[in-house]
């Protein structure tokens, strides 16, 4: 018997018999998250004005990010043993764990809530209000995605993990707060730790003394969450993980040539979605992100033969860093005043040149660790400035906004280098733009419009006199 | 104090004898706070280690702002700062910058030295979060590139007579830094935590030889001097970072009648607690003790260690109070402090008070009304 929520399931893509199949989870998962009937109608029209329903594989996008909130709110109930990893992280950890036992739930739960209570419901802001009163004060420019994995287990939306996948390969804040669950509710850890010292200059290589250390800290981890979980890591755990990947990248990949065309054939909020899906879930998530790219593929191809898109044919092209991963709108500003983004440089990373992995390493760790270091990002600053100079050669590109995390410490080291280095190196124009892509309360697509809109009438201006 | 005259001399010709020494060939070494460059190595070469150490004025950070934005750490942005305006010459005076990469607001620093000031040469190796075997070997591997980097630079090899040589001084400050640091254990002494802070600070840029010289005779002086006539609550004063130049909680919580006993932070404070052992292989002893015989600072995982320490800090040091002293935008420490004071307040019954700054002038009247409401809690 259809109820109030089957219209907005509809909208994300359900079928009727999903719904019928998922109804009981779904009314579970909405009592604990808070959801009701007085919220559907923002719900659809949030929904409706931040995303391209009019495309099937969008609709069932969406789906696939709900059905992913709902495991991980029942994860508990359904007898998982669960494990939550940061963001973002180095993935081979948590799929080798998720592709070695059934009953083992892994996920970045925070990006799951932002794509789900932000994205689809526009509810975030008392997740991150709770996660602000129990340990992550505003004003102290803390990352928002933790105030809402903190806000939600508070909350009690979301399970307290049997482990915690804690990084400090990365951001100071991720494995310090994981202390702070630690610290309130008791969970153990499996620290994943390493050094981001490279020497300016130094990327695309690295010294094999990095790949060392931090391929023996996923051994380690992986050996502590075996001990945690009581589970067994399968001897082809790795390869298993890469059969879903692969498929995932290899449509991803599809997509991003599609978003060479002019005009680009869909708003880069709709790849943002997939982007964070595969840096966020391990399980039911990364399967429905590859159906639903097999439904998005086609419908995309129809618009680039029609010369439709989601911004007029000859609009100036940026690349942008990252997307805004629970509001919508702040990532569309960008299109909204007439730049088309055919990629993020986080997209860049799967669909940028290619980067090359020594392979010559034994171990399991060491095999990820040197996969990750040759991608840039946590190799060091100059790393990651190096890959947005080789992503500007994959688009034809007219500027770039580096839209940095202010309350990311290793993104706002980005703040003024990559600015000067690209311009030097390019020749292009560079806006740095200040944002939180996890919370959109101080950095609102309104606040930042007046920036996007004068760097917008440059570009064009500056296209139009090339043509003249 | 004439041990403390006898610094401050010092230092005041320090700028010109570092001068004079650098037209003679020899090679300086600069590297910021935070302990965990062996300066035995640096001397055991003939060079000269001088650390960045200086922050506490807000108008600094304006300079900063033209290479990162404000979200950093306000030490770490001065030390940007200063190295890139030329304000303080101890920054620009360096042939060699060297910085342990320890957290994201050292990467701040360390980017700033390699992108922008290339003219300087530069050197990084990394310090790892955790403490296991792994971390040891990486610290050492990091160590060890350090030892190789300066043979070539200096063109003196870092021989296993000179290494010890350069250990047993730098032991011989530890000592007398923990001998003075001990003194205060007990209810009557006579070591103001200024002059310890003050004798710490210099000795990030005192010659080592003459700092060495200056510890024994403060030491000496110390115990043969009157107690402190001060009878107010003992304050362990902790925190991320005392810079030279950042006296403003110090001054209040004198001010106000507290009694600092103790300092424990992470960059700005020598540790000292411990001597590298100078039997066996030399360079793991190093490794030992500079990083996994310290206890750690706030950025390492899991941070209980450093935790426990205090703990045990307070009570040995019998404490009243604890004032946690935190830059703006040191995520680690913000976050430490939502959870510990409850965990202090359980193993020890103290209170804690937590301070945050942005070394800004305007932070001073809000800052001395918490001092002294929480003076007036532990007296009451």
């Amino acid at each position: 018997m259809a109820d109030y929520y089957d219209e907005l399931f509809k909208l994300c893509g359900f079928e009727d018999e999903e719904i019928e199949e998922e109804r009981t989870r779904i009314e579970k998962a909405f009592e604990r998250l808070g959801i009701g009937p007085e919220d559907m109608e923002t719900a659809d029209s949030w929904v409706r004005q931040n995303h391209d329903v009019t495309l099937k594989g969008v609709r069932k996008l969406l789906g696939a990010w709900l059905k992913e909130l709902i495991d991980l709110v029942l994860a508990r109930d359904d007898g998982k043993k669960i494990v939550y990893f940061g963001f973002p992280a180095i993935l081979g950890p948590g799929l080798m764990l998720s592709a070695s036992s059934d009953d083992v739930f892994v996920c970045a739960p925070d990006m799951v809530l932002d794509h789900t209570m932000g994205q689809i419901f526009n509810k975030l802001t008392p997740i991150l209000e709770a996660g602000e009163a129990n340990g992550l004060p505003s004003g102290h420019a803390l990352c928002s995605l933790w105030q809402a994995k903190i806000g939600g287990v508070a909350l009690g939306m979301i399970p307290v993990p049997d482990l915690a996948l804690a990084s400090s390969y990365y951001c100071d804040m991720g494995s310090k707060a994981d202390d702070l669950v630690t610290a309130q509710f008791g969970v153990p850890m499996a620290y994943i730790d390493g050094v981001m010292d490279s020497s300016w200059g130094e990327y695309p290589d690295y010294l094999p003394e990095r790949v060392h250390y931090l391929g023996a800290q996923i051994d380690q981890a992986l050996k502590k969450a075996e001990k945690v979980l009581d589970i067994e890591i399968v001897p082809d755990a790795w390869e298993k993980s890469q059969k879903d990947s692969r498929a995932f990248v290899n449509n991803l990949l599809r997509l991003l040539d599609l978003m060479r065309a002019d005009p680009v054939p869909v708003s880069v909020a709709e790849l943002e979605l997939l982007e964070a899906l595969s840096g966020s879930s391990t399980g039911r998530g990364i399967r429905e992100g590859v159906k639903a790219m097999e439904i998005l593929i086609p419908e995309l191809e129809e618009r680039v033969k029609a010369g439709t898109g989601a911004v007029e044919k000859g609009a100036p092209r940026v690349i942008t860093w990252v997307g805004h991963c629970a509001d919508p709108r702040v990532t569309r500003l960008v299109e909204d005043v007439g730049l088309a983004v055919p990629l993020t440089l986080t997209l860049a990373w799967v669909g940028g040149p290619p980067f090359k992995p020594k392979r010559t390493y034994a171990t399991p760790g060491e095999k990820i660790a040197d996969y990750e270091l040759a991608t840039g990002i946590f190799h060091g600053t100059d790393g990651v400035i190096k890959r947005f100079e080789m992503g500007a050669k994959v688009m034809k590109l007219d500027g770039f906004i580096m839209n940095y995390l202010y309350n990311c410490r290793p993104d706002a080291l980005l703040s003024h280098n990559t600015k000067k280095y690209l311009e030097e190196k390019t020749g292009l124009p560079v806006l740095a733009l200040e944002i939180d892509a996890f919370d959109s309360r101080a950095y609102s697509a309104a606040s930042l419009r007046t920036k996007v809109e004068t760097f917008a009438h440059m570009l064009k201006a500056k296209k139009k006199s090339a043509k003249e | 104090m004439k041990a403390l005259e006898k610094l401050n001399l010092h230092l005041k010709t320090r700028l010109a004898d570092l001068s004079k020494a650098k037209e003679q060939g020899r090679k300086i070494i600069g590297y910021p706070a935070g302990g965990y460059l062996p300066e035995e190595l640096v001397l055991a070469c003939d060079a000269i280690p001088v650390c960045f150490i200086q922050a506490g004025d807000n108008t600094i950070l304006k300079d900063a702002g033209a290479y990162i934005c404000r979200w950093f750490d306000p030490f770490w942005r001065s030390q940007i700062g200063y190295l890139t305006s030329g304000k303080d010459p101890y920054y620009t005076i360096a042939d060699l910058i060297v910085t342990p990469i320890t957290d994201n607001h050292t990467r701040a620093f360390s980017n700033t030295v390699g992108y922008y000031t290339p003219e300087i040469e530069s050197f990084v190796f990394g310090v790892p979060h955790v403490k296991d075997e792994y971390a040891l070997g990486y610290y050492l591997q990091g160590i060890n590139r350090l030892k190789k980097k300066l043979e070539d630079f200096t063109g003196v090899e870092i021989t296993e007579s000179r290494l010890k040589q350069s250990i047993r001084l730098c032991n011989r400050e530890r000592e007398l830094f923990r001998q003075i640091s001990l003194m205060r254990q007990s209810e009557n002494f006579a070591v103001a935590s200024k002059d310890f802070v003050a004798l710490n600070h210099g000795s990030f840029i005192a010659d080592k030889g003459v700092m060495v010289e200056i510890l024994e005779s403060f030491a000496k002086e110390v115990k043969d001097s009157a107690p402190l006539l001060k009878d107010g609550p003992r304050i362990l004063f902790t925190g991320s970072t005392l810079a030279r130049g950042d006296s403003k909680v110090m001054d209040i919580i004198e001010d106000t009648g507290g009694v600092v006993v103790m300092e424990e932070f992470a960059e700005g404070i020598r540790p000292y607690w411990g001597n590298v052992k100078l039997d066996g292989d030399l360079m793991a002893n190093l490794a030992q003790s500079y990083f996994m015989d310290r206890v750690c600072p706030g950025w390492f995982r899991p941070g209980t260690e450093r935790l426990d320490f205090l703990i045990k800090l307070a009570r040995e040091y019998k404490a009243a109070g604890m004032i946690w002293y935190q830059l703006m935008y040191r995520e680690s420490y913000k976050v430490e402090s939502y959870f510990f004071p409850d965990i202090l307040k359980k193993e020890t019954g103290l209170n804690m008070l937590t301070l945050e700054s942005e070394y800004d002038a305007m932070e001073t009247g809000p800052m001395k009304t918490r001092i002294e409401t929480f003076i007036e809690t532990i007296r009451s």
